[in-house]
C-alpha cells in the first residue's frame, strides 16, 4: 500500500484505502461535508490512473479526469499494479 | 453483486403514476443529470427561444424552463442543476432533490453521459428510487462510439424498465426520438416507471420494516412521499428527511437499524451509498464493452501539454491575452457605431421630438442629458460585455476553464484559495456581478465568502471608461502602461488583501480541492449564442434599470434646487462639497470630483457621466456669461454626449494600444474633447492618477451589492467589502498622490 500522492505520472493502481475522516476532510465544515470524492468516484475498490503528479494532482477514474490536492492524494491508499 | 439478479421484476409502484385524464393538460418533465454530461446543451437543442431563465425560489441557482407544444402535448420542461447524487449536501442537490419529491414531475428525464456510463448511473439508480417514471438519454452517444464503446441499449432498457435513447445533443441525433417517448410514456405512463431495484437482503428487510410500523404509525407520510425514497433516506439517516418526518431513530426504527449496523457498520449513508454504486458498477458491467486496448485520447495529450508543469503558466497567460485582445477588436467597430447612433441621431431625435410636442425645456434637457446620455454611455459597452461573455463561455465549454483552475491553484494557495476560486477572479473582469453569482460553484464557505471579497479588486469593465477618460487626458502618451499599472494594482493588492484575510478573517488551512477536468469539446455555435446571453444580460438589465434610474437622479440632483444656476449649489454639489475636504490630501478635494465619486457609487462607470454634467457645464458657463437654462442644457448636452461618445471610442483603441501599439490609436488617445480639456485644469497627472487609483478601489458598485447580499443571504460580507475596500483607496490614493509629490513628481 502506498499514498496515491506518490505515484509517478503514468502508474496506476487499486484504491484500497481512504483516510480522509468525514469530520477532518476537505470540503467539510465540522459535521456538515460537502465532498464529492466518493460521487466522483474515487472509491475503495476503483482503479486509478496517475495523469499528472503535480500540485495539483490529475488523477484519471473510469473515464473521467478528477484534479485533487496534493495533501488528499496522501491520504488516499493504493495497491500498486505498475504501469 | 451481479446486476442481472439485483433487478427483481417486481409490480412496479404506480402511486405517482398519471392517473390524471391525458387531455388538456401539461406534461411537466424534469432534466436531471450529472455536471458535464451535456444536459444544457440537450436542453438548447429542444427549447433553443422558449427557454426560460429565472431563479429557483429562495436561492441563486439558475432554473431554467421552457413550455411548448409536441405532437399535440403540451410539454413544460424544467432543468433541474447538474449533480452527481441527490444528497442533501449541495445546495444544488438539494435544489433537484427538493423538486423532485415535492412536485413529482409527471416524467424525470436522465441525461447519461455514455462515455462515462457508471459514474451516470449512481444518479440514475438514485432516480429510480423516487417512483417517477424516467427517460433516458444516453447523451454523447456519438463520442462514445467512437471510442470504440458499445453500449447495449436493449439490455439497459430491460435491466432498468425505462426507454433509453441514444442522443447526440451537440450533433442534435435522436432528439425527435427521445420527445416521442416522452410523450408515448405520457398516454401509458406505466412504460417509463423504473423497476426497484434490489439492494440486498438486509437492506430490503430494514425498509420492510420501517414501512410496516409507518403503515400503521404513520400512514400519511407514505402517501406524502415517494415511500421508497421515504425508506431509504430514514434508513440512511438523511437529516432532511428526519426534520422533514419529525422520526427519530429512537421512536420508530432501532431494531432494524441496530441489526443493519451490526452488519455492515455504523455508516448507513456510506452503506446505501456503496450498494448504490455497486449497482451502477453491475449495470455498466452488463451493458459496456470497451475496446481493449484504449489509445491515447485526445484529451489526455492537450492536457499533457495545457497542464505542463513548466509550460502550464504561459499558455494560460497567453490564452487570456488572446481573449482580452480578441475581446476588443471585435467589439470596437460596434461600440463605435453604437456611439455614433447615441451622439446623433438618438439626441436629435428625442429632442424634436419634444420640441414637437412643446414640451417644457427641462424636460428636454433630462431626455438627452439623463436618460440619453447616462445610459448610452453605458449601452456603449454592451458589444464589449457580450464579446468577453462569448469568449469566457468558449473556455468555458471547451474544457479549458477548469484546466484554468488546475494550472492557478498553487498560485491562489498563497492567499489562502485553491485552483476554484480563480474562475470567478478571472470573471470579475468582465463584470463583478456575475463573477460573484460564480462563486456558488466552491462548496466550502469560507472560500465562497474570500473569494467574493476579493472580486471587487479585479477591475470591471465599468470602471474602464473612467480610466479611459484620464489617460487620454494625462498620459495620451503611454496610455498602455497606465491601464496595464492598474490591471496590476488590482491583482496585487487582492494578493495583500487576500493574504491578510487569511490570517485574519479566515484563520485555518485552505480546504482540500476536488474537481472533474471534462473532456476537451468543440461546443455548439447554438449553446454558446444561449449562454452567452444569459451572461450578458446582466448587464443589459443593469443599463436598463440601475444605471437609467441613477441618470435620471442625478441630473435632478444637479439641477435641484429648482432653478439652481451654479451646479455646486444643487444638492449633489452640496454634499460633494461637505465630503470633498476628506478627499483633498488625495489631491483631488474639489466639489466636482467628489460629486462625481459620489454618484459613481451606484455604478462607477457614472462617474464619467457626472463629469461630463459638471465640468463640461462649467466650461460653457464661462463663455456665455449668463445662459438660459435651455442655452445651457442645448450646448452642455450636445458636448456632452460627444464626449461620452468619443470618450468610449478610446476605450477599445485603449487597449489596442496596450496590446498592439498603431498611430491611429494613439492619436485618438491624445484626441481633445471638451471634458479632458476641463480636466486637464482642474488636476495634475498626479492627481489624475490617484483618482483613477481610488476608482479602481473604492466600494463595489451597488449592483455587486445587491448580488452579493442575494447570494449570500447576509449583510454581513457586503459591510465587510465596504468598508476595507473604502480604507484601502483612501490609503493607496493617498500613497499615490503624497509618495508622488515626496518623490518630486509635481503635486
Amino acid at each position: 500500500m502506498i499514498p496515491l500522492g506518490l505515484l509517478s505520472t503514468g502508474e496506476h493502481g487499486e484504491i484500497v484505502e481512504i483516510r480522509i475522516a468525514p469530520s477532518s476532510a476537505s470540503c467539510c465544515e465540522k459535521t456538515k461535508c460537502d465532498c464529492r470524492i466518493e460521487d466522483l468516484g474515487l472509491r475503495i475498490g476503483k482503479t486509478v490512473q496517475m495523469l499528472n503528479n503535480g500540485s495539483p494532482v490529475l488523477l484519471k477514474v473510469d473515464e473521467s479526469r478528477i484534479a485533487v490536492d496534493r495533501s488528499m492524494a496522501m491520504k488516499i491508499l493504493i495497491k500498486e499494479a505498475g504501469r | 453483486m451481479n446486476a442481472q439478479s439485483a433487478v427483481k421484476e417486481q409490480e412496479p409502484a404506480n402511486r405517482h403514476g398519471n392517473l390524471r385524464p391525458v387531455e388538456q393538460r401539461v406534461l411537466t418533465i424534469a432534466v436531471a443529470g450529472n455536471p458535464n454530461a451535456g444536459k444544457s446543451t440537450l436542453i438548447n437543442a429542444i427549447a433553443g427561444s422558449r427557454l426560460h431563465v429565472g431563479n429557483w425560489p429562495g436561492v441563486t441557482v439558475e432554473k431554467k424552463e421552457a413550455s411548448f407544444e409536441y405532437q399535440g402535448t403540451k410539454i413544460r420542461l424544467v432543468d433541474l442543476p447538474g449533480t452527481y447524487s441527490l444528497s442533501p449536501y449541495t445546495q444544488e442537490e438539494i435544489i433537484a432533490r427538493d423538486y423532485l419529491v415535492e412536485e413529482r414531475p409527471d416524467l424525470i428525464l436522465n441525461v447519461v453521459d455514455a462515455t462515462n456510463l457508471e459514474r451516470n448511473l449512481y444518479l440514475t439508480v438514485q432516480l429510480m428510487e423516487l417512483g417517477i417514471p424516467v427517460v433516458m438519454a444516453l447523451n454523447i452517444y456519438d463520442e462514445a462510439q467512437a471510442k470504440g464503446y458499445r453500449i447495449d441499449v436493449a439490455q439497459m432498457e430491460k435491466m432498468l424498465g425505462i426507454p433509453v435513447v441514444p442522443t447526440s445533443a451537440t450533433k442534435k441525433t435522436g432528439l425527435d426520438q427521445l420527445l416521442q417517448v416522452a410523450v408515448s410514456g405520457e398516454k401509458s405512463p406505466q412504460l417509463a416507471v423504473p423497476h426497484q431495484l434490489n439492494y440486498g437482503e438486509d437492506i430490503e428487510a430494514a425498509a420492510e420494516f420501517i414501512a410496516g410500523n409507518l403503515r400503521t404509525s404513520a400512514p400519511a407520510l407514505l402517501e406524502r412521499y415517494p415511500s421508497r425514497w421515504l425508506l431509504l433516506k430514514l434508513i440512511e439517516g438523511d437529516a432532511e428527511v428526519r426534520k422533514a418526518t419529525n422520526l427519530t431513530e429512537e421512536t420508530l426504527l432501532p431494531e432494524a437499524l441496530h441489526h443493519l449496523r451490526r452488519a455492515h457498520g455504523e455508516d448507513l449513508e456510506a452503506v446505501l451509498a456503496e450498494v448504490r454504486y455497486s449497482l451502477a458498477t453491475g449495470l455498466t458491467r452488463e451493458v459496456l464493452k470497451k475496446p481493449e486496448l484504449p489509445r491515447t485520447e485526445v484529451t489526455e495529450k492537450i492536457d499533457r501539454i495545457v497542464l505542463h508543469r513548466v509550460f502550464g503558466i504561459p499558455i494560460f497567460l497567453a490564452a487570456m491575452w488572446i481573449m482580452f485582445k480578441l475581446t476588443f477588436d471585435v467589439s470596437k467597430p460596434l461600440a463605435d457605431w453604437i456611439s455614433s447612433m447615441i451622439a446623433g441621431p438618438f439626441k436629435h431625435w428625442a429632442e424634436a421630438l419634444l420640441g414637437l410636442i412643446h414640451a417644457p425645456e427641462w424636460t428636454v434637457s433630462l431626455a438627452t442629458d439623463g436618460v440619453i446620455a447616462g445610459t448610452g454611455n453605458v449601452l456603449v459597452f454592451v458589444p464589449m460585455i457580450f464579446a468577453m461573455m462569448f469568449f469566457i463561455t468558449f473556455l468555458e465549454g471547451s474544457g479549458y476553464m477548469a484546466r484554468a483552475a488546475f494550472v492557478m491553484d498553487r498560485a491562489m494557495h498563497a492567499i489562502g484559495l485553491h485552483g476554484k476560486s480563480f474562475i470567478p477572479m478571472l470573471l470579475g473582469f468582465g463584470c463583478n456581478v456575475p463573477a460573484i453569482y460564480a462563486t456558488r460553484t466552491l462548496e466550502n464557505p469560507r472560500d465562497k465568502a474570500l473569494t467574493a471579497l476579493l472580486v471587487p479588486l479585479m477591475s470591471c469593465g465599468a470602471r474602464l471608461p473612467v480610466y479611459v477618460v484620464f489617460i487620454g487626458a494625462f498620459f495620451p502618451k503611454n496610455g498602455g502602461t497606465v491601464l496595464w499599472s492598474l490591471y496590476v494594482m488590482g491583482i496585487v493588492l487582492a494578493i495583500v488583501m487576500g493574504f491578510i484575510f487569511k490570517k485574519t478573517l479566515f484563520r485555518g488551512d485552505a480546504p482540500m480541492f476536488i474537481m472533474e477536468l471534462p473532456p476537451y469539446r468543440v461546443p455548439s455555435f447554438k449553446s454558446l449564442m444561449i449562454h452567452t446571453w444569459e451572461k450578458g444580460k446582466h448587464f443589459l438589465v443593469k443599463a436598463g434599470t440601475y444605471i437609467l434610474a441613477v441618470s435620471i437622479m442625478v441630473w435632478f440632483l444637479l439641477n435641484l434646487p429648482w432653478g439652481v444656476e451654479h451646479k455646486r449649489d444643487s444638492y449633489l454639489g452640496q454634499v460633494g462639497a461637505a465630503v470633498a475636504p476628506a478627499l483633498s490630501p488625495l489631491g483631488f478635494g474639489s466639489w466636482e470630483a467628489s460629486s462625481s465619486l459620489i454618484a459613481g457609487l451606484v455604478a462607477k462607470e457614472i462617474v464619467v457621466g457626472t463629469m461630463g454634467e459638471i465640468y463640461v457645464k462649467k466650461a460653457e458657463e464661462k463663455k456665455a456669461e449668463k445662459p438660459t437654462f435651455a442655452q445651457d442644457l442645448q450646448t452642455a448636452g450636445s458636448g456632452l454626449v460627444k464626449a461620452l461618445g468619443e470618450s468610449v471610442n478610446n476605450v477599445t483603441s485603449t487597449f489596442g494600444v496596450s496590446s498592439l501599439s498603431t498611430d491611429e490609436d494613439a492619436e485618438k488617445l491624445a484626441e481633445r474633447t471638451p471634458l479632458r480639456e476641463e480636466l486637464k485644469k482642474q488636476f495634475t497627472p498626479l492627481a489624475a492618477y490617484a483618482f483613477i487609483t481610488f476608482v479602481l478601489l473604492y466600494m463595489p458598485c451597488v449592483v455587486a451589492a445587491v448580488a452579493m447580499v442575494h447570494e449570500f443571504g447576509t449583510w454581513k460580507w457586503y459591510g465587510i467589502a465596504f468598508g476595507y475596500q473604502m480604507v484601502l483607496a483612501w490609503s493607496m490614493a493617498l500613497l499615490v498622490y503624497q509618495g508622488g509629490k515626496l518623490l518630486g513628481f509635481g503635486g
